[in-house]
């Protein structure tokens, strides 16, 4: 058994092998084998995808809870009608509910393939290719260019390796590798350690060998999805409704109590009043609310599907739409991602075409279908072969090359043309100009002096200054020889230098100033330093109001964090812990926060945010910790996908307030006729029928349409709100609930109380009652002029009148007079029909009132 | 129940139900000023009194409602209903503007 130890960075590579009993030869098959069965597969534990699971998680709510409660007392006390009734709902809900998640959830699944990576290892003397889930601590593994890392290793042999840890550390230029001791005390952050390997990160240049030190969990990459192995924090709107239950259970407990009293003190049966309260209290339930919110948040997934934004977690679109901080990484958002040669120039900002000439000469990149090798390399064949300039290499012919090396961190080349023999070195400027004893200024070589060194100097510390990265290029005429070494990269005239840059996306200023309209301030949180953030916020025009590194964070108390999330705009330099502890501050002070990241190293902060955000081509543990995965790495998607996302909360939001407050106010009626009333103003079955029919019309209110000033800014669910407009509207339904009790008792006689007049009165109530409540929908849908300057949704607007005209004429069929209905006059319907449009003109004035002095 | 006792008994309940109304409308435009921040000083009649329009609407609707249905006419009923719905009309029309269809940013940012 090996023991495990942390410091590999700072031995010897002989001692490595020793440590972990191997060789250069590597391990034996059989040694192999044996660990594997000890440490297991070189793998990150991953969540299964089980469609129990996602039928349990439809009954964690508390609107189910309570239905089946009531279905449970009803079938106790052998009301068995009204029991399967509402086990009906319940289970139109749950279906609904598993139906569309299940869908969401299978299409994330099919989006993460699982693609077997390869390596490359070296067992009982012999390299062979295998399943990287096979190898295990000890085995010696060799990396090439384009390779994936599959493990973390040790460094134990190197050339020109280079590696892009951008999915651990965020940073994006590529960082070298060699098996050279590291002396670091403490422990070390994976930036650090550049006799290091992690399992994830890409080759981008060179080769190596090295010896794996940990597998599968134990990496650097497994230690961070560790840290996801818990459960997704509460979105906002899962507090939201969660709040609206607690509101509902009270305000339902409360009614249902004090209707039974009442009714138990005037004398009624017990049983009578117990079935009545609780007719009550389930018609102030929105029964169908799990089905109307994941309908809507399922429709409004597809819908987001067609503009490439892939929902893995339902609950989190109304968060995504009500977010109003968006955390973004830069790279690859702002940024194209990718480096690219920005500029070229002499020291006097001449164009130079030489300089291009001689880069593309002395570079290492393989140019074939496509241009790979190290990244700056390929961008300068890039850049060339955009601007036709390739064929400018063509008389040269390349006699030999000095290749790079870390340790010099530049590179060479000998090339003749006409005879003539030059040696053109290229690489870090620090390195090349140590060569320089030249410059060339205005098209003269003259000798480096103290203020051509100055001024050399002083333009590589502006260029790193504006976040640019540069290297040099050189050369001289040099005498024919047999053979050319590193020694012969002297006194070299220095002509010029290249500029890269990752550029920013063309799209990406108009992306920020979408959100910002929209009332999404973004924040940008990097691995890369201050200038380099500073310089693509100037590029793109993004107003910076603070800049704060890691070291700087670290330093903040808690409560200096709070302030400091408020106005910072780039978050430089930053550890993933540094992003979770932004993100918690930010929602600590009210805001609901999106992140968005694909590295390794976002995955906690995706976990952590209220709505994390990863893109397709992401790692697989960023999709996995992942609320929404975008097709397309791009904040314009993400800003269609909020859009959509607040038409959605807006369409809940209409339901719920819609159901409240017209529930409320007609089981508030019910309950005071319930008092003076010598019969019940309406039967149980009565009213469940009525709450049934009504949440069909509401069906299709997921597909209304939403008021272009409804998505303008991010609206937070405000229970203090729904509270408010519940009691405000709530008693005009009520109102005119009690007229039609008058009219029903005074004008149509039904004061008498035989069969026939009782029936009579709940028909009449049934009717109005049910005309109200439904197309109240057409006037609380808006704050404009209903029909007029907002038009409902089509399917809305032929699902409610086709209810409407149902409800209508039930008291005329057979399932009316199952119900206990009885055909209603003439007379009534004309009072009636002027009587609800007196009623809905009254809520629209009621809704001027109401919007002037309640905001939402 | 005699039908003079269900009567006075409607009554008052429709009342209520009014008279909850009219609190509700209080408290939610007091609320609104506390809000607001708006100081007593700056009350003006004339202004509390159109503020309030609706509320006279909804007096108005009570006492035309008792009274209609006392009086036990689908008639009256039904042509009361017509110029409440006028009156209501031109009440929206006057009162609808722009401004308060907008939605305000709710966060400063």
């Amino acid at each position: 058994m090996i023991v495990p130890r942390r410091d590999y960075w700072s031995i010897h590579p002989s001692s490595v092998y020793q440590a972990f009993e191997t060789s250069e030869n590597g391990l034996s098959e059989q040694e192999a084998q044996r660990r594997l069965r000890t440490y297991g597969h070189n793998e990150l534990p991953r969540p299964r995808f089980s469609g129990v699971r996602v039928l349990l998680r439809q009954f964690r709510n508390l609107m189910v809870v309570i239905l089946i409660a009531c279905a449970i007392i009803a079938g106790f006390f052998a009301e068995l009608k009204q029991s399967i009734m509402i086990l009906s709902m319940i289970a139109l809900s749950v279906i609904l509910g598993f139906y569309n998640e299940y869908k969401a959830e299978k299409i994330v699944v099919d989006l993460r393939q699982n693609v077997s990576i390869k390596a490359v290892v070296t067992r009982d003397g012999k390299p062979s290719e295998i399943d990287s889930r096979l190898l295990v601590p000890g085995d010696v593994v060799s990396v090439y260019v384009g390779d994936i890392v599959p493990s973390d290793m040790r460094v134990v042999h190197s050339k020109d390796l280079q590696v892009n840890e951008a999915v651990l550390t965020g940073e994006s230029f590529p960082v070298e590798k060699t098996s050279n001791l590291l002396d670091i005390e403490g422990q070390p952050a994976p930036q650090q350690l550049t006799n290091y390997l992690f399992m994830g990160t890409v080759v981008v240049h060179g080769d190596g060998r090295g010896v794996v030190v940990s597998t599968g969990k134990n990496t650097e990459f497994g230690a961070i999805s560790r840290s996801l192995a818990r459960s997704h924090p509460e979105t906002e709107f899962q507090k939201g409704v969660k709040m609206y239950g607690k509101m509902l259970l009270t305000l339902t407990f409360v009614l249902a109590i004090g209707i039974f009293s009442l009714n138990a003190i005037i004398g009624r049966s017990l049983i009578d009043a117990l079935l009545f309260a609780l007719a009550v209290a389930i018609g102030l339930v929105p029964e169908l609310m799990p089905a109307i919110v994941t309908i809507s948040l399922s429709t409004g997934a597809q819908r987001m599907a067609k503009v490439k934004t892939i929902v893995k977690r339902l609950v989190s679109i109304e968060d995504f739409g009500n977010m109003d901080i968006l955390c973004t990484d830069k790279t690859g958002t702002l940024t194209e991602g990718k480096i690219v040669l920005e500029d070229y120039s002499t020291l006097h900002e001449i164009k130079d075409p030489r300089i291009i000439t001689y880069s593309l000469l002395c570079n290492a990149a393989v140019v074939g279908e496509r241009i790979s090798g190290n990244p700056m390399d390929a961008a300068i064949w890039q850049y060339a072969i955009e601007k036709g300039e390739v064929e400018s290499t063509k008389p040269y012919i390349k006699i030999d090359e000095m290749p790079f090396y870390y340790q010099r961190r530049m590179m060479s080349v000998v090339v003749r043309k006409d005879g003539e023999l030059t040696i053109i070195a290229k690489g870090a400027p620090e390195s090349v100009l140590s060569k320089c004893t030249h410059a060339e200024m205005m098209g003269k070589s003259e000798p480096i002096s103290t203020d051509i060194s100055l001024s050399i100097h002083d333009k590589f510390l502006d260029l790193s200054q504006q976040g640019y990265r540069s290297i040099a290029v050189a050369y001289r005429s040099i005498e024919s020889k047999t053979s050319y070494s590193v020694e012969d990269e002297r006194d070299l005239a220095l002509l010029g230098f290249l500029v890269f840059t990752d550029p920013p996306k063309k799209d990406a200023n108009q992306a920020v100033t979408k959100l910002k309209e929209m009332g999404v301030d973004v924040k940008i949180l990097t691995g890369d330093n201050e200038l380099v953030a500073r310089k693509i916020c100037d590029d793109l025009k993004i107003p910076v109001k603070r800049v704060v590194g890691g070291s700087e964070l670290t330093e903040m108390s808690s409560t200096q964090i709070k302030a400091a999330v408020e106005e910072t705009t780039i978050f430089a330099r930053i550890t993933p812990e540094q992003k979770l502890d932004i993100i918690k501050a930010l929602k600590a002070n009210g805001h609901v926060v999106g992140f968005m990241g694909d590295g390794v190293n976002d995955a906690p902060a995706l976990y952590e945010a209220d709505v994390g955000t990863s893109v397709d081509t992401a790692v697989d543990v960023s999709k996995e910790a992942a609320d929404i995965v975008l097709l397309e790495k791009d904040l314009l998607v993400l800003a269609n996908g909020i859009e959509e996302g607040r038409k959605i909360f807006g369409n809940t939001t209409k339901y719920i307030l819609m159901g409240t407050s017209s529930n409320f106010g007609n089981m508030f009626s019910a309950a005071a006729a319930s008092v003076f009333l010598p019969f019940l103003p309406m039967l149980p079955m009565q009213i469940l029928f009525m709450n049934l029919l009504y949440d069909v019309a509401n069906m299709t209110l997921p597909t209304d349409n939403v008021d272009e000033e409804y998505t303008r800014w991010p609206k937070g669910w405000d229970i203090g709100f729904v509270r408010k407009f519940t009691l405000f509207f709530g008693p005009f339904s009520s109102l005119y609930d009690f007229l039609t009790y008058g009219i029903m008792l005074f004008i149509f006689g039904a004061y008498v109380a035989t069969p026939s007049a009782t029936a009579l009165f709940q028909s009449g109530w049934f009717v109005e009652s049910f005309w109200t409540e439904v197309l109240v929908i057409f006037v609380i849908r808006t704050r404009r002029i209903p029909f007029l300057s907002s038009r409902p949704g089509k399917w809305l607007t032929v699902l409610t009148l086709s209810c409407v005209a149902f409800g209508t004429i039930v008291p005329f069929t057979i399932l009316g007079n199952f119900l206990g209905f009885t055909p209603l006059p003439v007379d009534y319907w004309i009072l009636l029909i002027l009587m609800v449009a007196t009623y809905l003109l009254l809520v629209d004035a009621g809704k001027v009132f109401f919007y002037k002095i309640c905001k939402f | 129940m005699q039908y003079l006792d269900l009567f006075i008994w409607w009554a008052i309940t429709i009342s209520g139900g009014i008279a909850f109304l009219i609190l509700v409308s209080i408290y939610l435009y007091a609320n609104s000023r506390t809000k607001r921040k708006e100081s007593r000083t700056t009350t003006n009649r004339v202004k509390l009194g159109k503020d309030f329009v609706f509320v006279w609407v909804l007096i108005g609707l009570l006492a035309f409602y008792i009274v209609s249905v006392n009086i036990r006419s689908p008639v009256i009923f039904a042509s009361g209903n017509i110029i409440v719905e006028a009156i209501l009309i031109v009440y929206l029309v006057k009162n609808r503007h722009e401004k308060s269809e907008q939605t305000p940013r709710p966060r400063s940012q």
